[in-house]
């Protein structure tokens, strides 16, 4: 809400400054944005008089206008023909400043023709966003007077953020109450009453409301002598800075008083109305109407019209229609104050996508009690602005609803508020309200709440009242007396333990946005995404079924961005449905890509599946689960250089790289090593408790076996066989080279284990040893043609 | 020999001696000083075998003499030796020198996130006073999103524009942790002292200040006898913890539907005290919406709204993070950029 300070001021006549006004309002809930000044700059502009409008000689468009002002006259260059002689206008002398240019004006050769200033159109000035032609001045002024001080532009506008509970504050009027409360200072609301006509409103049009739920309240105005003049000046200044548009002195009316008062009302063309009559009715499924904006809506049976006897006219509390529009032929008017049920502007609004000042008021709810108020407004100015005839009396149907009267109790808002509260106190603060309150009993005071605070509706609504009048500020701090102890439930702490882990391999935590496009979906198989049905844009259509997709925007990002090494992970959730409902589950996701060392001490390695292993195997240590390589994984993964991660038989997750077409396709370059994992299996498996084993006090025996075998046989075989082989003397073994190619034969490789035997009470002798690596070799050689190759 | 001759010589010896030993540069050169100096045919070794024949007065005085250069040069052998072989000038060592300049080897570092690490501390200060995490589905449903919290079907804020949904009927990505609020009242009786961290999601476009998915950390106090005080004692104690025993806690009036009072919760700037900068703008950090638990949704989670009073409100973590750290676009915090990442190493 644009609240122009001196239309404020008008209505409650504060001294206090914007700024002042601001924190105050503020303090008090309502929270202003900005304070702006949107005639900042305007100077020097005074009123002339045109005495001669003469061609240009060098030009067909511009003309020179000769004016006079208090001291003299002055020529002009001017580029529209508009005014004539004996108009007044606004003329701005070189050093004056207008509206949207940032210097002073200078005197300026046009054409060979000096111009001393120009002549301004009403946007120059601020007063609408008119540039059609030169702003011709009323003929009362006198020559040489400050347009600025004459049409009080030097305003300042209070862009209020008006919370959606509050719809009293859409207005200057809702504005002016608060100051009045916070301040003391009374209010001083428009007068009521308006000169009538002899003639009867009554029979000059009927009203009929078919859909009482929907439109409890609505009443008509008759209007003559109407008009097709511009509203004062300073009105259309006004109305500029609270963001209304200008449109004539009838239409102006009409929404200077909803601005003012906040009913918002809607003048119609009475000989345009067929019968004349307004009928309020739902829609017809598929009946149309092409409203004010030149938009033609179809509407559906939820919708509320209003009707002359024959055909809709207008969306109610929305927008008119287009066929009993007011224009620059009009004489007689009906207007339109009314009351709305709020859901359903609000279902139809959201249904046309069509938001407008009238509807903003109506869905958030209008005082059924400002009806007539509105509407005796806008009359008022009618008379005032164009001498309109208003006619004796309203057509009516409906009425306001009753006040609501609410208890409250002064104890119980001692205890909300934490401070001591008597009623008397509290029906203080109703009072600077301008709210009635009555005493029922010592503690209690029943309030009356008037229509226009759609927002108080039980008890604690008024005690919210009390120390909002009182100020938040006089609210003491105490820390509430917590009797248990706290904690997190086993899953946070979990998460937690898991990112210390990761990060401590060596990995850094990235956080990505949740969804997934189909793009992504493609990459890691779709099985049961759930679709996002209205996502800001497509390449969020979906919920995340995998981290995947994310890390590897990143890790595309980073490449981009020319980061050497980049080893990501995220822990979070990924959603899909299950029986039809959807399934959250935390995953860990890692990528890695890159100079696996950069620096001077590495070997220029680029990371690979070896890498990610070497992370999945840190942080499965650090949970104290033992795992193991299972089956290959399909796409989108390199097939030689892959597999399932796998517990116990069951598979927990993956580690590998990403298959290279793919990883080319998305545009990342070289390997990149991913791993991910389900983090409740982890949970499940993990085992924290520890019972410590006893140090070995005898030395080891070590032993370098090295063996030869074919090239296809896994290293995670030999090792498995020799383990099941060395028994109960093992103590470790160590896989410390792989090596293939010369002097090895083609088609063979050797794996070197470094072996320590180990017995817990004797030191064992070299015989024992040796009997144990002969059956090694043995087993080895038997089960997988592995040849000893030295010892 | 003449025992002055003999004093004479041993002078020399101890002098002559420890100059030729330190002027040994290798072991093998200091072996051959030690058998020119202490060797059987060295002078030394004569004064001591002429001792014998010495008279008895003279023999007692050089005798004592000649063991204390002895020793002295013995020592001085051992020296020498230890420092030969300890390296000050030894060629293998020399070779064996590198340029200390050159970076160290160091395990690959990794980091958490700004927003886990926000979060943890965050969540820290809170269990200390005693409250428990509670965790809630990201994937909601209206009633504990929206009905239950006061939101009723014809209210702004549940608008298509505002919040996103899922193609299961009656769900939506939670717009609020406070969604989690209802779920723990449902499953539980009073008192109840609770903190929901949590991912939220709005339909809004992303700017530097904003994020459509961005975190929260709900704060959910029910028992008897709570007030508005229990809020602002509650705020402050977290932001004293958070950001230093000097900030001050403050609440204005503001409007959430399951909140009455409502509040905006804000703390002095620690950056500027209070007196206005280029982070704050007026010496005020905005937190988040606040209130006491309005009766309505006490009594649609069954609690007697009569005799249980809460306090409810909702940080912004990311609001937090980029404060503390000096972020000035939130979409750092969702890009995964390693260079900014990095800097979080070591933080905790």
């Amino acid at each position: 809400m644009r609240v122009v300070l001196s239309w404020l001021r008008d209505l409650c006549p504060t001294d206090l400054a914007a700024e002042e006004l601001a924190e105050l309002l503020g303090r008090k809930g309502a929270e202003v944005g900005s304070i702006e000044r949107p005639w900042a700059g305007l100077s020097g502009v005074i009123v002339a008089r045109v005495l001669e409008v003469r061609d240009h000689p060098d030009s067909d468009k511009l003309c020179i206008a000769r004016v006079q002002t208090g001291s003299g006259e002055q020529e002009v260059v001017v580029g529209v023909r508009n005014m004539g002689v004996g108009d007044l206008v606004p003329l701005a002398s070189p050093g004056a400043r207008v509206v949207g240019l940032p210097d002073p004006l200078g005197a300026r050769e046009i054409r060979g023709v000096t111009s001393n200033g120009m002549l301004c159109a009403p946007d120059e000035l601020g007063v609408s966003s008119s540039h059609e032609g030169i702003l011709i001045l009323p003929p009362e002024l006198e020559i040489g007077w400050d347009v600025v001080s004459v049409f009080g532009l030097h305003d300042v506008v209070l862009d209020v953020e008006v919370t959606p509970n509050r719809p009293d504050l859409l207005s200057v009027l809702g504005i002016a109450r608060e100051v009045s409360a916070a301040t003391g200072t009374p209010l001083s609301a428009p007068q009521a009453g308006i000169p009538e006509d002899e003639e009867p409103a009554e029979g000059v049009a009927t009203v009929e409301v078919l859909d009482r739920d929907r439109c409890p309240r609505y009443l008509a105005r008759i209007v003559r002598d109407v008009r097709h003049v511009a509203s004062p000046i300073s009105v259309q200044a006004r109305m500029t800075a609270a963001g209304m548009r200008p449109i004539s002195a009838a239409v102006d009316a009409t929404n200077y008083a909803m601005l003012e008062v906040g009913q918002p009302l809607h003048p119609f063309d009475l000989a345009l109305l067929k019968g004349p009559g307004i009928v309020v009715r739902r829609a017809a499924v598929g009946e149309r109407l092409v409203t004010l904006d030149d938009v033609e809506h179809a509407f559906t049976d939820d919708d509320l019209l209003i009707c002359d006897v024959e055909r809709p006219v207008a969306v109610a509390g929305v927008m008119g229609g287009e066929l009993a529009e007011v224009s620059d032929v009009t004489s007689d008017v009906l207007l339109e104050a009314a009351t709305f049920e709020r859901g359903g502007i609000q279902r139809t609004r959201r249904r046309l996508d069509l938001s407008t000042e009238a509807s903003m008021r109506f869905e958030r709810g209008v005082d059924p009690e400002a009806t007539p108020v509105g509407a005796d407004r806008a009359c008022q100015l009618m008379v005032e602005w164009f001498g309109a005839r208003v006619l004796r009396g309203v057509v009516e149907v409906g009425a306001a609803t009753e006040r609501r009267r609410v208890p409250m109790r002064a104890s119980r808002a001692s205890a909300l508020i934490g401070y001591p509260v008597t009623s008397a106190e509290a029906r203080e603060v109703f009072d600077r309200l301008g709210i009635g309150a009555e005493p029922v009993d010592e503690d209690t005071v029943r309030v009356e709440v008037p229509g226009y605070r759609v927002d108080l509706e039980r008890e604690v609504d008024l005690i919210e009242e009390v120390v909002r009048i009182q100020g938040y500020e006089g609210v003491g701090s105490v820390l509430p007396p917590v009797r248990q102890a706290g904690g997190l439930p086993p899953t946070s702490a979990f998460l937690r333990r898991l990112r210390r882990a990761l990060a401590g391999a060596g990995l850094r935590e990235i956080r990505t946005v949740p969804f997934a496009s189909d793009q992504d979906l493609r990459l890691t198989g779709d099985a049961d995404p759930i679709r996002v049905t209205n996502p800001l844009q497509a390449d969020d259509g979906w919920m995340r079924i995998h981290l995947l997709p994310g890390l590897l925007k990143a890790v595309r990002r980073n490449a981009y961005r020319h980061v050497r090494s980049v080893a990501i992970f995220e822990v979070s959730n990924v959603f899909r449905l299950l029986d039809g409902q959807p399934d959250e589950r935390p995953m860990i996701g890692l990528a890695m890509t890159g100079t696996a060392e950069p620096g001077w001490t590495g070997d220029g390695r680029t990371f690979d599946v070896f890498d990610a292993k070497g992370a999945v195997a840190a942080l499965l240590a650090d949970l104290g689960i033992d795992w193991s390589i299972g089956g290959p994984v399909g796409r989108p993964f390199h097939p030689g250089r892959s597999s399932e991660v796998v517990v116990d038989g069951e598979r927990i997750g993956m580690v590998g790289e990403l298959h290279p077409k793919i990883a080319e396709r998305l545009d990342l370059p070289g390997r990149v090593a991913v791993a991910e994992l389900e983090v409740r299996n982890l949970m499940r498996l993990s085992t924290s408790d520890l019972q410590v084993r006893d140090v070995p006090r005898f030395p080891p025996v070590r032993r370098d076996l090295a063996f030869v075998v074919q090239v296809s046989v896994a290293a995670g075989a030999v090792q498995a066989v020799l383990q099941e082989a060395a028994g109960g003397l093992l103590d470790s073994v160590l896989l410390f080279d792989v090596h293939e190619g010369a002097p090895l034969s083609p088609g063979t490789k050797s794996l070197a284990f470094s072996v320590d035997l180990r017995a817990s009470d004797r030191t064992l002798t070299d015989a024992e040893a040796a009997e144990v690596v002969e059956a090694i070799a043995a087993r080895l050689a038997a089960d997988l043609g592995a040849e000893l190759r030295s010892a | 020999m003449d025992p002055n001759d003999a004093a004479r010589i041993l002078d020399e010896q101890l002098a002559g001696g420890l100059r030729r030993l330190r002027s040994a540069s290798t072991l093998d050169e200091l072996e051959t000083a030690k058998v020119e100096v202490l060797g059987r045919k060295a002078p030394l070794s004569e004064v001591q075998r002429s001792l014998g024949s010495l008279r008895e007065e003279s023999r007692r005085e050089l005798g004592r003499r000649t063991n204390e250069v002895f020793t002295a040069l013995r020592e001085a052998v051992e020296s020498r030796r230890s420092e030969l072989e300890e390296g000050a000038g030894s060629v293998e060592l020399e070779a064996d020198a590198v340029d200390i300049t050159l970076p160290g080897r160091r395990p690959r570092p990794g980091s958490l996130h700004p927003l886990t690490l926000i979060e943890q501390q965050m969540v820290t200060v809170f269990t200390r006073m005693g409250y428990r995490v509670a965790e809630g589905p990201e994937i909601e449903d209206e009633w504990h999103n929206f009905e239950a919290l006061n939101i009723p079907t014809d209210h702004p804020a549940r608008t298509m524009k505002d919040s996103l949904y899922v193609d299961v009927p009656g769900l939506l990505l939670r717009t609020e942790t406070s969604a989690v609020q209802i779920r723990t009242m449902e499953s539980q009786p009073p008192p109840v002292y609770v903190i929901v961290p949590g991912r939220v999601y709005r339909r809004e476009a992303v700017d530097a200040t904003h994020l459509s998915v961005f975190h929260q950390l709900e704060c959910l106090a029910v028992d008897e006898g709570l007030s508005l005080a229990h809020l602002k004692g509650t705020l402050e104690a977290f932001a004293h913890e958070m950001f230093g025993r000097q900030i001050h806690a403050r609440i204005t009036p503001d409007y959430f539907p399951f909140v009455e009072p409502g509040a905006q919760m804000a703390v002095s700037c620690f950056i500027c005290d209070g007196v206005g900068c280029r982070v704050c703008g007026n010496g005020w950090l905005e937190q988040g919406g606040a209130g006491m638990v309005h009766p309505t949704v006490l009594e649609n989670c069954g609690y007697d709204a009569e005799r249980y009073t809460g306090f409810a409100f909702g940080l912004g973590i990311e609001r937090v993070a980029m404060v503390r750290y000096g972020v000035d676009d939130m979409r750092l915090l969702v890009e995964g950029d390693v260079r900014f990442l990095e800097q979080f190493e070591g933080v905790a």
